[in-house]
């Protein structure tokens, strides 16, 4: 199982120990020979337990969040594991403040005894990160090859609504990871676990805590116990993930977050004593009136009428919606700039953004929503994780799992439109390749909304046309015409804009060797609605000089990928392109006047469960004329790591294709 | 009427208009500097004022990251007094004002390395959707720090022009200024000029238009003028120091040093213990070292004045922590306890770092290493080791490609001395490598490759092998491997003995090559330098610019051994290739064996006939057709023939 609810967890039967008692540690740590099976590893984590429960230490209620780590330091590499930050939030009167903070540096020397070392309080440091961010630091002493080192602290939270969420796996091995909650009956909260590792405990039982309620406490405001303690009842969980280990990230996926094991904590709602139930985020329809009704998303776009002036124009000038549309994000695409942050609410009012030019993802999004609506058109929010920002679970209306925002357009036939307004090389309807993270939810002015599939508009498509000309010395001449279509578009016109026209072409040239490339032109750089195209002469200077009886050309060899991306022979995670793809060369030889060549064999691989086929053809269309075609269609966004090995294995076999020498030898 | 020339009139004067930029200025260039005027006040030995005018047009996207927005560091010891900004359009119309609320402030956390450290930045950002657009900042640092003064180069960068900048230095006559120029056009420093107490230096830069970076091209910092200030009297925190001369700059930094040498008793018994034990010095130098590297590691905390001053050698001893001067004076306080003196010494470190500028005494260094003098002892003649206290892996004496090959500043009791650290020539930069290659009849291989990299050559490979686990190593190796497709069998990655002058590690790979030889009809086609190929320069696109920088020296030894399916054998054997310039030596030669095996060995000599300074524009040509040659040899093929039987 990857993803999903924790159900039917078995009942506790009895309230069990600690699993680790800090400042004793096991003699059994210390010997080598327990660690054998971790000889790769730099550290291993031996116990990381922590619990969150409710109390009133200073009178008013907290949540209280209690961590402490073991660790074995296996070689020099895992020092750093002995270096910590903590980050303590803190905004608008509430915040996170860390106590009780100690630990141990725990050393067998040569006589047997174990030397410990204390964390120094002068060796705490405490970082002014930004304005809602602090970081408590902290490094361990004496660390050594062969060290345990132990920390504990408290993290006393005001923050009432937010249960700490909790890892059980990191990138080096974790042997024990548990995870308790005790929390009151008044607070329900869901759990939501992540990732491929079992639980090996997973108990839930029942309790009571001592906790003094203030006058404001609750969010309704009404309840009154005035100052004094009373009983609560808790619902309480243990968690607990074994050997888990490390968990690293891999080339073409999301982001490790995605496959780390881990428990999300969610507030589903408040039971106060006398009280009706409130409901806070547990359907959809819920969770969007609270984005409705939220002053940095729904409200901002009911502020609108500076858009009037630069709007009203374009409402006249198109009458056909779809042209509306495009015009619209055209307008807010020209006056502001995304500034490379992605977000679910707006920073700034929408006036402040369009004044500045500039904002995040949001901004500049819900801007647009807000210039759409102002247009007449029917426009709603569709909010979407991005592809760093992990998966989307279609199960739990939690609001944390989005961080991003983008506009649907209904036209009156029936289509839909997806828009973005963040990167002015992509044309209208194409979603950023950080928005492909498969599907999004929107947010209609009444209703719980809807799922929309964010399957992408285009695909990576780069085709080749090749005319190439063999002299009998064994250079070759061709006229190269390039097409980056969908999503290569945007790349390439990423690249050039980035490197300029010249710095394009030297570093196309200087991918191989014996190519020089005299003259070239770019096609379409400003028509985003079009392919780019990229048209050039290329010279390839034979390696050994004179004429030969024989030659041995590979054509396809400087037009193709050069070698597998896919290098390693296991994979773990999934393959994740975001969008299906297609190289595709078509390109004819020209043989010098009275030669022949011999044709390789024509080639067709295909991916089971119809995820893609990879085809070659060699065929002599008129004498001294060689055709060759090799086409690669992936036409998965997504491959599962049982679907690697034939990737991996096609990627190979295509790359030998496109390596394959003709013979050309004199005719007769 | 009226009116509109009232309004005409009470409208502000546009600013910076795009279209008065000069069309050269214009070429190849995504930014255009307008004006960097730049104010120097000297308060007194213990603070100075630095006030900056930056004006750039964007324009386009690729110059809007980096010229839309301004970040600026400051730290206990430099405060920021204040930070405005604007921004126009091409017109030159003002577009917005930056808030105080816009200028965001955070902390640079691990991002420099440090544990620790009190530097914070300062950021705001005024790119727009679309170019062009000009972007004002003004701001000024009052800096308690004199040991540093600023630097002014108002040009470092590629595809950005300069219009115009101006630097203005005022001190008290009493605090001369020391100054170092680089490459300055005629006419752009003016006489100083003295009113009362105070004199004031003056430079100004003409119009340059926008450079290229090309390929190895010294940085581009060297190759555009430049302004570096210094003083000659400085004081930070109440420590008194000058800077006119290496000798007086180390005395302060040894002054600062003084008395944090105390041991605990009982670490300085052990180490009075090691004389006993290891007479020989360099065997007792060597257990000091290992006892450092099994005991400490590098964690870096640079507040206020601790950025210069070590912490006492009695809390690395406690914590078994400290950054390079702290642990550089750990060290040379365990040395001494052990009858062995050493120097702290300043370097510059980082790979491929230009040298310090000799003749211009300031502060420029960012690091601390040890030099130990040692005696004769027996046969073994006096010697002088060099010792890297912050690594927990690094061979004793190695300084490697991060702190050799460039000058240190030693720290003695009698004042600074700049000396050489460690020369690694191109034996000190070697690759050694044999592949052993069992072709099948089908074009598919089986390999073994046994690569030993010695001195500079195995600077990463150490790395890889101290820091990585064997899945990082795999992958490290994976992705640097030139091959279209294989599979890893196996991977050991082994240090070299200890005790050689020149640290190495072994590295033996296994790799499954399925579509190795080309097929070509009915033949294989293959290049025997499987691993070993050297990539051959870009073509260069119009005449050379810039100076011709060479990597360091280098040597290359492969032998392949090609064990051929039954039934096939060599079409053509190769001619061999020998080559023999300035810039290295190249000799490659296919044979036959009695077995039947055939033998490709290759040695490849990387020379830097100028040593590290750099080569003229004019030479390029030259070295790019020394590389075309020795790529075209390293693309030998060898054609193999299946018998008729």
């Amino acid at each position: 199982m990857a993803l999903g609810l924790l159900a039917g967890p078995a009942l506790a039967q009895s309230k069990q120990p600690a699993p680790i008692k800090f400042g004793q540690p096991d003699p059994a740590d210390f010997e080598a020979k327990n660690f054998v099976a971790d000889s790769g590893a730099a550290a291993v984590v031996l116990c990381d337990y922590g619990t969150t429960r409710f109390g009133s230490p200073t009178g008013e209620m907290r949540v209280i969040h209690e961590r402490l780590v073991r660790l074995k330091i296996l070689k020099k590499a895992g020092y750093d594991y002995a270096t910590v930050e903590v980050p303590l939030y803190h905004r608008e009167g509430d915040a996170e403040k860390l106590s009780n903070l100690r630990g141990f540096t725990y050393v067998r020397g040569a006589d047997g005894k174990l030397v410990r070392t204390k964390l120094e309080a002068a060796n705490i440091f405490v970082e002014k990160r930004t304005d809602r961010v602090t970081i408590q630091k902290f490094t361990l002493p004496a660390v050594q090859e062969g060290a345990v080192v132990e920390y504990a602290y408290t993290v006393t939270s005001s923050f009432l609504s937010d249960c700490p969420d909790w890892e059980f796996q990191r990138d080096i091995p974790t042997r024990w990871s548990e995870y308790r909650t005790t929390l009151p009956r008044f607070y329900r909260y869901k759990f939501l676990f992540h990732g491929y590792q079992p639980l090996a405990v997973n108990e839930e039982g029942a309790g009571s805590v001592q906790l003094i309620l203030a006058h404001h406490t609750g969010m309704s405001g009404a309840f009154d116990s005035g100052s004094s303690g009373i009983s609560v009842n808790t619902e309480d969980h243990r968690w607990v993930v074994r050997d888990a280990p490390a968990v690293r990230s891999e080339p073409f996926i999301t982001t490790p977050a995605d496959y780390v094991t881990r428990i999300d904590c969610e507030l589903a709602g408040e039971q106060w004593p006398q009280q009706e139930y409130r409901d806070l985020t547990e359907t959809w329809g819920k969770m969007n009136e609270l984005l409705r009704r939220h002053q940095s998303f729904g409200q901002v776009l009911e502020h609108d009428n500076f858009l009037q002036a630069s709007v009203e124009p374009l409402t006249l000038r198109y009458p056909d919606f779809g042209e509306r549309a495009l015009a619209v994000r055209e307008l807010v695409l020209k006056n502001v700039k995304y500034d490379g942050a992605n977000r679910l609410f707006t920073e700034t009012p929408l006036k402040r953004t369009w004044e500045q030019h500039r904002g995040t993802s949001a901004d500049v999004n819900l801007l647009l929503l807000a210039a759409l609506r102002q247009a007449g058109l029917s426009a709603e929010p569709l909010i979407l994780s991005t592809r760093t920002h992990g998966r989307v679970v279609q199960e739990y209306p939690q609001l944390d799992q989005f961080n991003y925002v983008v506009a649907l357009v209904a036209l009156p036939d029936g289509k839909e439109l997806l828009l973005d307004a963040t990167e002015p090389l992509l044309p209208a309807g194409v979603l950023p390749r950080r928005c492909l993270s498969r599907l999004g939810h929107t947010v209609p002015r009444q209703g719980e909304g809807r799922w929309v599939d964010l399957a992408p508009g285009a695909s990576y498509v780069h085709f080749q046309d090749v005319k190439m000309a063999l002299d009998a010395q064994g250079n070759l001449t061709s006229q190269v015409q390039n097409q980056f279509g969908g999503y290569a578009g945007l790349e390439t016109r990423g690249k050039l804009s980035e490197l300029g026209e010249k710095k394009f072409i030297t570093e196309l040239a200087s991918q191989h060797p014996s190519c020089e490339i005299p003259a070239y032109t770019f096609e379409g750089v400003a028509d985003l609605n079009k392919a780019l195209g990229l048209r050039y002469t290329l010279h390839q200077t034979a390696a050994t000089p004179g004429t030969a009886q024989e030659l041995f050309v590979s054509p396809l060899a400087v037009f193709g990928e050069g070698s597998n991306p896919f290098k390693l022979a296991t994979r773990n995670f999934p393959v994740d392109f975001g969008m299906t793809q297609q190289e595709i060369i078509s390109l004819t030889l020209t043989l010098p006047p009275g030669y022949v060549a011999e044709l390789p064999k024509p080639a067709v691989l295909v991916l089971p469960g119809q995820g893609g086929r990879y085809v070659y053809s060699a065929s002599s269309p008129a004498p001294g004329t060689v055709q060759l075609m090799s086409r690669l269609t992936l036409d998965k966004p997504v491959y599962t790591p049982e679907e690697y090995h034939a990737l991996r294995e096609l990627y190979r076999q295509m790359l030998a294709k496109q390596a394959e020498a003709l013979v050309v030898k004199k005719a007769g | 009427m009226l009116l509109t020339i009232l309004a005409v009139l009470a409208a502000p004067a546009p600013k910076y208009p795009v279209a008065t930029i000069a069309p050269a200025l214009r070429e190849n260039a995504h930014a255009v500097v307008r004006a960097y005027d730049e104010v120097v006040t000297v308060k007194s030995a213990s603070q100075l004022v630095n006030t900056v005018h930056k004006v750039v047009t964007v324009l386009d996207g690729a110059g809007s990251d980096s010229y839309g927005q301004l970040v600026i560091e400051y730290s206990a010891l430099n405060r920021i007094g204040y930070l405005r900004g604007a921004v126009y359009d091409a017109n030159g119309l003002l577009l917005h004002q930056l808030r105080a609320a816009e200028v965001h402030d955070q902390g640079v956390g691990s991002a420099d390395g440090s544990f620790m450290t009190d530097v914070r930045v300062r950021y705001a950002d005024l790119r727009q959707p679309s170019g062009p657009y000009t972007v004002e900042f003004d701001y000024e640092i009052v800096s308690d720090n004199t040991l540093f003064y600023p630097s002014w180069q108002p040009q470092h960068a590629e595809n950005v022009a300069l219009e115009g900048a101006t630097l203005q230095v005022t001190t008290p006559t009493s605090l001369p200024l020391r100054y170092h120029e680089q490459l300055l056009p005629p006419g752009a420093a003016s006489a100083p000029v003295v009113a009362g107490a105070q004199t004031t230096y003056r430079w100004q830069l003409p119009a340059h238009p926008a450079v290229d970076e090309e390929p190895l091209a010294p940085p581009l910092s060297t190759l555009l003028p430049a302004v570096r200030l210094a003083p000659a009297a400085f004081e930070v925190q109440g420590y008194k120091g000058s800077l006119a001369s290496w000798q007086s700059l180390g005395q302060w930094v040894y002054q600062l040093g003084q008395g944090r040498d105390q041991l605990p008793p009982a670490v300085a018994a052990k180490m009075a213990q090691l004389l006993v034990e290891a007479p020989n010095p360099r065997d007792r130098a060597r257990k000091v070292y290992e006892y450092v590297q099994s005991t400490t590691r590098y964690i870096s905390v640079q507040l206020g004045l601790g950025g210069w001053q070590t912490a006492p050698a009695s809390s690395v001893a406690s914590g078994g922590y400290g950054d390079c001067k702290a642990l550089s004076n750990y060290t040379c306080a365990l040395l001494k306890a052990a009858g062995l003196p050493a120097y702290v010494a300043l370097v510059k470190a980082g790979r491929d770092q230009a040298d310090v500028r000799q003749e211009f005494p300031s502060s420029q260094f960012n690091h601390v290493i040890l030099c130990m003098p040692l005696a004769a002892h027996g046969t073994a003649p006096a010697d002088t080791v060099w010792l890297e206290c912050t690594s927990q892996t690094d061979a004793f004496g190695y300084m490697g490609s991060f702190t050799g090959n460039r000058h240190a500043l030693l720290l003695t009791p009698e004042g600074g001395r700049l000396v050489a650290t460690p020369r690694y020539a191109a034996q000190a930069n070697r690759q050694q490598r044999r592949t052993d290659l069992w072709l099948t009849a089908d074009g598919g291989a089986k390999a073994t490759v046994r690569t030993k990299r010695v001195g500079l050559a195995q600077d990463t490979y150490a790395q890889l092998l101290h820091e990585g686990d064997p899945e990082q190593q795999k992958r490290y190796v994976s992705n640097r491997l030139p091959l279209s497709h294989f599979t890893i069998t196996s991977l050991r990655l082994a240090a070299g003995p200890a005790t050689d002058a020149l640290p190495s590690v072994n590295e033996t790979l296994g790799l499954e090559l399925s579509g190795l030889a080309t097929p070509a009809g009915q033949r294989l086609l293959l290049e025997p330098n499987l691993l070993g190929r050297l990539a051959a320069l870009p073509a260069q696109v119009g005449a050379r610019e810039t100076p011709l920088a060479l990597p360091p020296a280098a040597l290359y030894q492969d032998t392949v051994r090609l064990h051929l399916p039954t039934g096939f054998k060599i079409d053509n054997l190769p001619a061999p290739t020998e080559l023999s310039t300035a810039y290295g030596t190249y000799r490659s030669t296919c044979a036959t064996l009695p077995d039947g095996t055939l033998q490709y060995v290759r040695q490849l000599e990387l020379r830097r006939p100028n040593g590290s300074t750099p080569l003229p524009a004019a030479k390029y040509p030259e070295y790019q057709d020394f590389r075309r040659k020795v790529n075209q040899a390293d693309h030998t093929q060898l054609v193999l023939v299946k018998h008729e039987a």
